[in-house]
């Protein structure tokens, strides 16, 4: 007996030792707070970006005494969610976490947060102040779900020191793609070929704004506000327009692509700022960056539309908030205070000014921190301009939609080999289809109907 | 007590035949057995084979946002995988990249390694050069080699400039891509596969050598006669592990290329983490899983078969 003792003596030593292993790091996470309740926030900025969010969080602990945030990074939007999901019940999981605004629908469906608007009732905070397209996004059935924090706005930027230089007129407040295409013509052939006129990067989202900007439908079930969509379409008449347009210009040699690698983005914008390409559209959140680096005049304005059509306006791009319902009810409550805190028009003002977000309070405008920001950066009002411009509709409210992180690659696929010369309609029934079926089995899996 | 088991354990030869069917372990045998070999059977099973059963099961599901296994669907994941071009296409892209990466890697390997073997003044200065490769972790490679491979301020850019021959976009055109994660791999490989290869060449009796030069032979023939044929061991061994390790490259591609462009590196591991953890579809990745597992399993297999018996050991 005395053997068999020893074995289980030995086995428990050698499962302890893992267990510490394993749990030991929480153990000490939990003391570490002192006094004050212990608000973990999960986030995804990096860069310069999480420089001034650690000192909005750090603002806030040092604002009042009850709660203590702690903010942790959690690397990309895409890996983070994934995180969230399979921690979600166990004392490593967020109190509050960032979401990216392509992962909504999956977090909606989750079951796994507490929707703000109760916080907000009880609270009797007044929504109205935050931007309806911003909210729209994040909202079922009028009841606000998440708050927006970091929103973005797809805009066009354009080199305005370049386009005097050689006496071009820079594009209008909405422009149309044939103003965009007569702009860069004239900077490709005044130029001498130097200059390519714009570029549009292969990037999902850029597509999935040209079809809403246009007034087009990316799914079935009005984007999924009306319900689970089922079908997804991308070969539709706001797609291949957006297409034709881009691909002809590319054959002319006055668009400039830079394909889809891992450095096509930097390679893009390094491009911009030492005058190889006049134009590109962009995330307005590039916007400081933008500024901080360039010696050259920036211009921004409204992410460009098909010819003979009003713009509908576009969706938010970026990330909101989230209220985990896995925590007790003081830590929840924690959870609010901090995200109301980052909605103040003072540090929604701050926000935009360091990192190009854009102030999502309307009294932000106001503040004195935006009011000297925008003396010395006018263009920095058009992305915020395009936003309150704009009447939220189902088209421009986002997509709800799971799998998006998949649904994107397909998309880049298409505009990668239409970009290269294929078949505009071909590939994109191919890569609708593709989809469709990621949409079925998805839909399939977790019961939806 | 462990005399008597162990006399148990390895029977004589000329009984060994007839014992094997009476052989039985003690009660103590079975003691020792579960103390020396327990801890490690359950670590394995914890972390090596309830994983890889669980990878099976998953593979035969549909899962949903979670991750949970919901739907039953037997084989359709391999069916849709088999029968998708995308998939079908990564399989190609990772054979390429294997075998581009194992033939590179031993041929330079070889030739590192037969020169460094060379009996001069100051060799020990290459030989160091040439393994130094082992000491760079993948993402300190991965940076240099981005910024040789930029298209507007890269080394490679700088020369072709120079020399006014047409700029390589080398991250962006799908062969060239593909180019720049072979050689960025066998540049990793390098280092440890010289240093093997070397270690072989030196331990080749010089008496053959020897005798070879008396003969009047070639080096070139030496080298085809008497070297491969004698380090041909180490040649199957260095052959497998960079098959194997070629198919499980993983931190080169995330770094360098993403798996782009269209796709043309997206090999089999990468695709297998990216539609895990970046699109959240665990069937579908268990599945793919499954599928470099037989394939790996597969080269393994030809490598014993055919491979070892040409090996002169």
């Amino acid at each position: 007996m005395t053997k068999y003792k020893k074995m289980i003596l030995s086995l428990i030593l050698v499962i302890g030792v893992i267990f510490l292993g394993v749990f030991g790091n929480n153990i000490s996470a939990q003391t570490s707070a002192n006094n004050r309740i212990p608000v973990v926030f999960w986030h995804e900025m990096g860069g310069p970006a999480e420089k001034t969010l650690l000192k909005l969080v750090n603002d806030f602990n040092k604002s009042q005494t009850k709660y203590q945030v702690i903010p942790k990074y959690q690397g990309s939007y895409d890996t983070a969610i994934q995180k969230i999901f399979q921690t979600h019940g166990t004392n490593t999981s967020p109190a509050v976490f960032q979401s990216s605004n392509v992962s909504t629908a999956q977090v909606l469906h989750s079951g796994f947060t507490t929707p703000i608007q109760k916080f907000v009732d009880a609270d009797n905070y007044d929504l109205s102040k935050i931007s309806p397209v911003a909210r729209a996004f994040h909202a079922q059935g009028g009841k606000q779900q998440a708050m927006p924090f970091n929103t973005s706005q797809p805009v066009l930027y354009y080199n305005a020191t370049l386009l005097e230089k050689y006496g071009i007129t820079p594009p209008s407040v909405s422009p149309t793609y044939s103003e965009i295409t007569k702009i860069a013509k004239e900077l490709y052939e005044k130029s001498n070929h130097q200059v390519k006129g714009m570029t549009v990067q292969i990037y999902g989202w850029l597509l999935e704004e040209a079809i809403a900007n246009n007034g087009g439908m990316f799914t079935n079930r009005n984007d999924g506000h009306t319900g689970n969509p089922t079908k997804v379409s991308i070969n539709n008449p706001e797609a291949i327009e957006f297409f034709k347009w881009i691909r002809e210009n590319i054959k002319n040699g006055d668009f400039m692509d830079y394909g889809a690698g891992s450095m096509a983005s930097t390679n893009q914008t390094s491009g911009f700022l030492t005058n190889k390409v006049g134009m590109y559209v962009q995330s307005s959140a590039s916007m400081s960056q933008l500024n901080k680096k360039n010696k050259n005049k920036l211009g921004v304005t409204y992410f460009p539309h098909a010819d003979g059509k009003k713009a509908n306006g576009v969706s938010i791009g970026g990330a909101a908030l989230w209220i985990s319902n896995d925590k007790p009810k003081e830590i929840q409550q924690g959870a609010y205070e901090f995200i109301k805190y980052t909605v103040r028009p003072e540090v929604q003002a701050q926000w935009q000014k360091s990192t190009g977000y854009m102030a999502l309070n309307k009294d932000s405008k106001d503040t004195k921190i935006l009011q000297q920001f925008y003396a010395k950066h006018p263009e920095g009002k058009i992305p915020s301009q395009q936003l309150q411009n704009t009447v939220p509709n189902f088209g421009n409210s986002g997509i709800l939609l799971e799998g998006m992180q998949s649904i994107r690659k397909l998309e880049e696929n298409a505009m990668e080999k239409i970009y290269r010369g294929g078949d505009i309609e071909k590939t994109l029934q191919q890569n609708e289809d593709a989809i469709n079926e990621i949409v079925y089995n998805q839909n399939r899996a977790n019961g939806y109907k | 007590m462990l005399k008597t088991s162990t006399t148990n354990v390895v029977p004589e030869k000329k009984v060994e035949a007839k014992n094997k069917t009476k052989f039985r372990l003690t009660a103590n045998d079975k003691y020792y057995a579960s103390i020396f070999a327990g801890p490690s059977l359950f670590l394995l099973g914890l972390f090596t084979f309830y994983p890889m059963f669980r990878t099976l099961y998953i593979s035969m599901f549909l899962t949903n946002t979670f991750g949970n296994t919901t739907l039953f669907v037997g084989l359709e994941n391999y069916v849709k995988l088999v029968t998708s071009p995308d998939f079908v296409s990564s399989m190609w892209v990772t054979l390429v990249y294997v075998v581009g990466v194992t033939f590179f890697t031993i041929a330079m390997g070889l030739l590192l390694a037969n020169l460094a073997s060379q009996k001069l003044p100051g060799i020990a200065i290459f030989r160091t050069l040439y393994s130094v490769t082992m000491g760079v972790s993948v993402s300190v490679a991965a940076i240099f080699w981005l910024f040789i491979f930029n298209p507007s301020a890269g080394f490679f850019t700088l020369l072709t400039k120079l020399l006014h021959l047409p700029t390589v976009n080398w991250l962006s055109n799908p062969t060239m891509a593909m180019w720049a994660i072979i050689i960025t791999t066998v540049w990793m490989h390098l280092g440890f596969v010289f240093l093997v290869f070397l270690g072989a060449i030196e331990s080749v009796p010089t008496t053959l050598y020897e005798a070879a030069d008396v003969e009047g032979v070639s080096k070139h023939y030496q080298f085809f006669h008497i070297t491969l044929p004698m380090i041909s061991p180490t040649l199957f061994f260095i052959s497998t592990i960079t098959i194997i390790g070629s198919f499980k490259s993983f931190g080169l591609i995330d770094l360098i290329t993403k798996g782009g462009p269209t796709n043309a590196t997206n090999m089999l591991v990468y695709r297998i983490y990216n539609d895990a953890f970046f699109g959240g579809n665990y069937a579908k990745s268990s599945a793919e899983a499954i599928i470099l597992t037989i394939i790996i399993a597969f080269f393994t297999y030809l490598q014993f078969k055919f491979l070892e018996k040409k090996v002169n050991y």
